[in-house]
């Protein structure tokens, strides 16, 4: 992995880091690939995926609305909000 | 005192409620391990005063005026959650998780808040925001994570029941480090519902106690069907303590073949033969089965767990709840500076990684292949259960260690979890129990068994306990 490649994928996980600190987040991700790669060795290509252990199909409920109204506890939670909004930095110039 | 002679001396009027959540509580303000992130003592005084006050409706219940400790991972409402996060330090929930409502309902009092791995992401503890737990058989030493607090927690006597999770062993791994016994429940018995999201398709709450009495009693109140949670599943209505004292006659166990090929310590095996003839003495038939493959599991793991986190952890932006970055004059340095102060190291190397595997280019070789591992993990495991009615297998391949010993080596820490992360991949349920000691430090074995065995596994935890002393050490 090197610097470009690092700085678009910290753009895409949203954090952020200083030049300085790459070469040390680098190595500590390619030591982590280090450990994974291992099952690249494996042939599997006549297995498919499996992305949950029970293949559940999707739990359903009645469509029904609920008297429920929390938005002060939720607005409360918040770093910045007024009475009916969360607050965040100007978004559109 | 254990779960069940606590429990006993509440029904049979011998202790309060108000006495024994007192008692917990004086324990817990002298706790010298950090065990805790927060405890509450005007609101389990005030619960514990309600079940009194009505003793003749709670004197049935599984966890009858019971103090307990819940994870940090457990929304409750009104109290502060933080996953031993900075991010979440300041977290009020507005509700609670349905763990923490059933056990409620099952007449326990919450005490206390137990610390772990920044969202439930480590095996020492290490990385909690509020610093390390330490082993209550030697302070120098981790509890295993990431529910080490919950699991110090129980050993150290502070309580006899607590919550936790498993998403890759972190119940069973700190359960086998601190000596007591820990349950991870098939994936979808308990609701995920208010328990803060790491890897949705293998994060699961279970029970610890000293012995599988109290993990019984605990996840009859843990487990329901749950609307709230997408994976809850319907299952029979079995109760779990009532099981205990059940016969399910001779069993066909699977034990290890060629152990000695796997990184294991000499100590841990030896505890292992042992109990192998403890299982013969009880009448059980032993199977060898190949394990090696399974090895391959960590892999997977460490594809899908940062995967799922760099997804589940985007909610965390500074906006809605949780910590936000101080000045910030445009949403985008609000994003990212926020996430890079409010996350510590550990979380902020696993959301990269799963971001990684998961955009274009790579998504082939490293998120579809580890789907492909988890799938021949699971059918591997439905053949051993043509064969065996359960596996046993050692819980982790050494003991506790040193603070900061591993922490440098993040290979080393993540094949902590070789022995516990299969049983996740695949979603079956496993239990672990102390089963030797060595320099006064506890070891302990696994029972796995297929979905929703929870019944066997605890009864043969339990005929296991019968004939043994393992779990009756304290440090």
């Amino acid at each position: 992995m090197d610097k470009i490649e690092l700085k678009n994928l910290l753009f895409l996980a949203r954090i952020s880091a200083k030049e300085n600190e790459y070469p040390e987040i680098i190595k500590k991700l390619e030591n982590t690939f280090e450990l994974i790669d291992e099952m690249q060795d494996l042939d599997l290509s006549d297995l498919e995926p499996l992305n949950n252990p029970l293949e559940l199909s999707n739990v359903t409920r009645i469509d029904k609305d609920k008297n429920r109204n929390d938005k002060k506890k939720f607005l409360d939670n918040s770093p910045e909000s007024d009475e009916d909004y969360f607050n965040v930095p100007k978004i559109i110039e | 005192m254990n779960f069940k002679q606590q429990r006993d001396n509440f029904r049979a009027k011998k202790i309060s409620a108000v006495e024994a959540v007192e008692e917990s509580l004086r324990k817990i303000k002298d706790d010298q391990l950090n065990i805790f992130i927060n405890h509450f003592e005007q609101e389990a005084l005030s619960n514990a005063m309600h079940i009194d006050n009505n003793f003749d409706d709670f004197i049935a219940k599984p966890l009858s005026g019971v103090p307990i400790a819940h994870k940090d991972i457990f929304c409750t409402e009104g109290l502060p959650t933080t996953c031993g996060s900075k991010m979440l330090e300041n977290f009020i929930p507005p509700y609670d998780s349905t763990v923490v409502k059933n056990c409620l309902d099952a007449g326990s009092i919450m005490v206390a808040k137990t610390n772990m791995d920044e969202f439930a992401m480590g095996s020492s503890n290490e990385t909690s925001y509020f610093g390390a737990v330490s082993n209550p058989w030697n302070h120098d030493l981790v509890p295993g994570g990431s529910s080490g607090g919950a699991a110090a927690c129980v050993s150290a006597n502070l309580t006899t029941i607590s919550t936790g999770t498993d998403t890759g062993g972190s119940i069973r791994q700190p359960a086998a480090l601190c000596g007591i016994t820990g349950l991870k429940p098939t994936y979808g018995l308990v609701s995920r519902w208010g328990m803060i999201a790491f890897c949705s398709s293998m994060d699961q709450a279970g029970p610890f106690s000293r012995d599988a009495f109290g993990c019984a009693a605990l996840l009859d109140a843990m487990a329901s069907y749950d609307e709230k949670d997408s994976t809850s599943t319907k299952r029979q209505d079995i109760n779990f303590e009532e099981s205990l004292s059940k016969n399910f006659g001779s069993l066909k166990v699977g034990v290890i073949k060629n152990i000695q090929e796997l990184d294991i310590s000499e100590d841990v095996i030896n505890a292992y033969e042992t109990s192998k003839t403890v299982l013969t003495g009880l009448g059980h038939k032993l199977v060898e089965v190949d394990f090696s493959e399974l090895s391959s599991g960590i892999c997977s793991y460490y594809v899908i767990a940062p995967a799922e986190c760099s997804s589940n952890l985007s909610r965390f932006d500074g906006v809605k709840y949780g910590y936000r970055s101080k000045g910030e004059k445009d949403i985008a340095n609000l994003y990212m500076n926020t996430r890079s102060d409010g996350f510590g190291d550990e979380v902020k190397k696993r959301i990269l990684i799963g971001t990684h595997v998961l955009s274009a280019g790579f998504y082939d070789a490293y998120y579809l292949q580890a789907q492909k591992v988890r799938r021949m993990i699971k059918l591997k495991f439905e053949n051993f259960f043509k064969d065996v009615d359960l596996i046993f297998m050692p819980t982790t391949l050494d003991q506790a260690f040193e603070k900061n010993r591993k922490s440098d080596d993040p290979n080393r820490m993540y094949k902590e979890d070789l022995l516990t992360i299969p049983a996740n991949l695949a979603g079956l349920p496993a239990i672990s129990f102390p089963n030797g000691f060595k320099n006064n430090l506890p070891i302990a074995g696994q029972l796995i068994g297929k979905y929703f065995a929870e019944d066997l596994l605890l009864n043969t935890t339990n005929k296991i306990q019968e004939v043994t002393d393992w779990h009756k050490m304290t440090p």
